[in-house]
Parts: C-alpha cells; sequence; structure tokens
C-alpha cells in the first residue's frame, strides 16, 4: 500500500510538473489549431498519445499491466464528449489543464473545479434515471479494446496503429509544404507533386524537426537549472508524461482524471454528512461497493495539483490569480458541463483521447470526436467576431 | 498545416528597461490580468483591427500561455515582442504591420 501511494505521489508530481513547463493543454492543442492552424500542442498531445500507446502495447503485451478501461460503447460517447469539449473550450481548460492551472494559482480554476464538483453530484442523483433512459437507449455494445480483440501481440498492433498515424501525419504536411513549394515557383514545376511524394516530404520534415528538437534538447542540458526555468516544449512534455503513464500502467492503471474527480465529490461530501454510498453512482459505481474512501487515483490527481504547483513556482510562473469577474460565467457553466459531460460520455479528454486512444478503447474514439467537435462548435462561437482559420 | 521546423521560436524577449520605454509610447493598451485563454487572443485581434500600420499594441496579462498563443494568434499582421517579469506578469508588444 506504501509502495503503491508512494508510485501515485510520483506520478501525480512528474504529471503535473510536465504539464505546467509544456502548457499541455488539449484545448489549446484544438482550439488554436481550428483557430489559427497553430498545431504546437497539438503535436505535443498525438506525440504523448502515440507513444504511449506503443509502451502500453508493449507493457501489456509482457503481462505488466492492470487492467483497462473500457465503458460501453454508443452515441453516449458522442454526446457527453461534447458536451464536455464545448464545456472546456468555455472554461479555457481541460481536465487536465484545470488541474494544472489550480496549482499555478488561478482561483478562477479552483472555482471551475468546485462546478464540475456540482455537476458530478448533480449527475450523481440524476445517475438512476439516467441509467434506465439515457445509457440504456444509448449504448449499443460492449465495452472491449483493439489490444483484447485481436490476437496480434499488443506491442505490435500499437507499433502498427502508431506508424499508420505518423504517415498520415507526414502526407498530411508533406501535401501542404511540397503545393506550396510548388505554388511559389508555378514555372519550374515540371516534378509535379504526386501524393505518393507527400508522405516522403512529409517525413523528411518530421525528420528534421525532430533532430532539431533533439539538438534543442541537448543545448538546454548544458545550462539544466537556467533551462529548467524555461518554459518547456510540448514535446518534451509529452515524453515526461508517457514515461509517468507508463509507470502508472504498470502498477495501478490508465490515467484518468475526471473519474477520481468525481469520487472526491463524493469522498468530500461524505466527510460533511452526506451518506455518498446510498447513491448508486458513488457507491456502486466509482466506489464498486467498497465503501466511500480515498482511492489511489484519487492520491494521483491531487498529486498533479501539488507537481504543477512546484514547477510553477520554480518557473516564477505561480501567482494567486484573481479572475476578472466577466470570467465568472466560463468558470461556472464550463465546469458543470465538464463535471456532467465527462460523466454522460463517460470520460474527459485524459480519459478517452490521451489515454484512451492510447488504450486503443472503441468507446474512446467515439468520445474523442465528440469532444473535438464540442471544442470546434465552441470555438467558431468565441471567435465570432474574428474568424477562424479552419 | 505548419512545418513542424516552426514548433519552436518563440517571441524575442525584451529587457526591462526597453519593456518600460515601449510602454510609455504605446498606442493601445490592453489590460488582461486575470482573463484566460482564448479571450486575449481574441482581443488582440480586435485591437490590431483598431490600430494602424506600425502602432503598437501592448498587452499586459499574468496568464503564462498568452505570451505564446497571442503572437501566434495574430501570426503576420503583427512583429511580436514579449516581456517576463519574473513574478507571472507578462507583457506582450505587438507592432502591427
Amino acid at each position: 500500500m506504501v509502495a503503491t501511494l508512494l508510485v501515485a505521489a510520483v506520478v501525480g508530481i512528474a504529471i503535473g510538473a510536465f504539464l505546467q513547463k509544456g502548457r499541455f493543454c488539449f484545448v489549446n492543442a484544438f482550439r488554436d489549431f481550428f483557430a489559427y492552424k497553430d498545431s504546437r500542442v497539438t503535436k505535443g498531445v498525438l506525440a504523448a498519445t502515440l507513444l504511449t500507446m506503443v509502451f502500453w502495447g508493449i507493457a501489456y503485451q509482457f503481462g505488466y499491466y492492470q487492467g483497462f478501461w473500457t465503458p460501453d460503447w454508443g452515441l453516449t460517447g458522442l454526446l457527453g464528449g461534447f458536451v464536455f469539449g464545448v464545456g472546456m473550450t468555455y472554461a479555457g481548460g481541460c481536465a487536465s489543464g484545470t488541474l494544472y492551472r489550480a496549482g499555478e494559482g488561478y482561483l478562477q480554476f479552483w472555482l471551475t473545479l468546485l462546478f464540475m464538483g456540482v455537476g458530478y453530484a448533480g449527475f450523481t442523483v440524476a445517475f438512476p434515471t439516467l441509467e434506465s433512459t439515457y445509457f440504456e437507449a444509448l449504448t449499443f455494445g460492449t465495452g472491449a479494446t483493439l489490444f483484447e480483440l485481436t490476437s496480434v501481440p499488443g506491442g505490435l498492433v500499437a507499433l502498427a496503429v502508431a506508424i499508420g498515424g505518423l504517415l498520415v501525419y507526414a502526407t498530411l504536411t508533406g501535401r501542404s509544404s511540397t503545393a506550396a513549394a510548388f505554388g511559389e515557383r508555378a514555372d519550374v514545376a515540371q516534378l509535379n507533386p504526386t501524393a505518393l511524394l507527400a508522405p516522403v516530404v512529409g517525413l523528411r520534415q518530421f525528420g528534421r524537426g525532430t533532430a532539431a528538437y533533439v539538438r534543442g534538447l541537448v543545448r538546454a542540458w548544458r545550462n539544466p537549472i537556467a533551462s529548467s526555468k524555461r518554459p518547456w516544449d510540448p514535446r518534451t512534455a509529452a515524453l515526461g508524461i508517457t514515461a509517468a503513464a507508463v509507470l502508472w500502467f504498470s502498477q495501478v492503471s490508465i490515467v484518468g482524471v475526471t473519474g477520481p474527480e468525481a469520487r472526491w465529490t463524493g469522498y468530500l461530501l461524505s466527510q460533511v454528512g452526506v451518506d455518498a454510498a446510498s447513491f448508486d453512482y458513488w457507491g456502486s459505481v466509482l466506489f464498486r461497493g467498497q465503501g466511500v474512501g480515498i482511492t489511489v487515483d484519487m492520491v494521483m490527481i491531487a498529486f498533479v495539483i501539488v507537481g504543477a504547483f512546484v514547477a510553477a513556482l520554480w518557473s516564477g510562473d505561480f501567482s494567486v490569480r484573481v479572475p476578472k469577474r466577466r470570467r465568472l460565467p466560463n468558470a461556472v457553466v464550463g465546469g458543470l458541463m465538464m463535471g456532467a459531460g465527462s460523466r454522460l460520455a463517460p470520460g474527459c479528454n485524459i480519459g478517452n483521447i490521451y489515454s484512451g486512444i492510447a488504450e486503443l478503447s472503441i468507446h474512446s474514439f467515439i468520445a474523442a470526436v465528440g469532444i473535438v467537435a464540442g471544442v470546434y462548435v465552441m470555438t467558431h462561437w468565441i471567435y465570432r467576431d474574428v474568424g477562424c482559420a479552419i | 498545416m505548419p512545418s513542424i521546423d516552426d514548433v519552436t521560436n518563440a517571441p524575442d524577449e525584451l529587457s526591462d528597461d526597453r519593456a518600460d520605454e515601449l510602454l510609455e509610447e504605446a498606442d493601445l493598451v490592453q489590460d488582461m490580468m486575470g482573463e484566460v485563454c482564448p479571450y486575449p487572443q481574441v482581443e488582440a485581434k480586435k485591437g490590431l483591427q483598431e490600430i494602424d500600420s506600425g502602432d503598437l499594441l501592448v498587452q499586459e496579462t499574468d496568464h503564462v500561455p498568452c505570451t505564446e498563443n497571442v503572437p501566434r494568434a495574430v501570426g503576420d499582421d503583427a512583429d511580436a515582442q514579449v516581456w517576463r517579469s519574473g513574478d507571472a506578469v507578462y507583457r506582450i508588444y505587438l507592432r502591427k504591420r
């Protein structure tokens, strides 16, 4: 037990610190890509997800894992994910982003967390009705991951999917850059770019980009103290988060945020006299009939806030920030939508985009589409006066 | 889609003195303390629509990601520089092209 708690502390602090240093925000990753085609953080998210997939696949293949998280799949993922995606864009931070900014001293995001708690509690009260109507009607199949569905070794499945993802990425970047290059010099366009050429160009760009990144990393190591205070490349955060997630996967489970948060809500309410265990959702679903108490994943996400706090303090980014009054609706409404949406899906951006895709869960593919669609719609609404790129 | 090479270039950083000098000559100052993404990005784009070419827009913010997101959001519309106070206050200087 002590060893598991130590793992929870190490993993939580590491994830919190890497999130803070890399400004690893899933809202940023998708919103800024839609708004002005900034794919800096998007690349970090993709790298973290694909790398984690490969290492989890290998860990699964050799039996170093405790279990997957595979809710039954259906339209709930799409609907709940959409509500969550709209909520996190409005709030200005995803489930993990809210945690690390709480650690940076944003009162705004403590308020968001509070209203996510209200969302969890509201969902719990409505759960018996929702179970027989919403979940029953919209769930189509039993939860599963592609790792368990195929007899191919997990490491190979993960590698194949990751390489496939890289090729798609290379094709897209390669095509846009060959199009740009040949568009500018139309007179020397006898070497017409073909669909075959695009992945090669893209892969070379990827190789050059990665080499430049590694050179930057080596330079940064020469002056470790100064570099540790500077903002880090999201890809560095991706590497660190992957390492922490692999440790977590081998010892406890996949990385989730809103599930443990919903348990915190039940636990805290039980401390002030509410009989949380008597509610189906807390008693038998979240705490699995084992009584309302503190579980190891609850400890882990609490340490995410601690890790972000320490990293922010070290970098000179910590400060108690008082929100503008006109931003309060973002915390209240955004928090409520994230709380409720993450239960309706179920799962948040971490459970469904990062962990869920990395564990190749069918439910999470659907929920990830819902979340990204929610971000897309909300981004267009917020940018209605100035316009979006995509 | 941008290439992976343009991932790492952050805007130039200003010295403390230069940052104060430039703040004096700013044509438009936006108070973004207590704001969160993406509102500073949206306000910067709106602000640049209001000022003339060559004018300077300064945003003062306590939101860490803004130092990168705001310059990226305005893209080719302005040249960006940032100033970090070291205690969680940042200024973003945007000179309209």
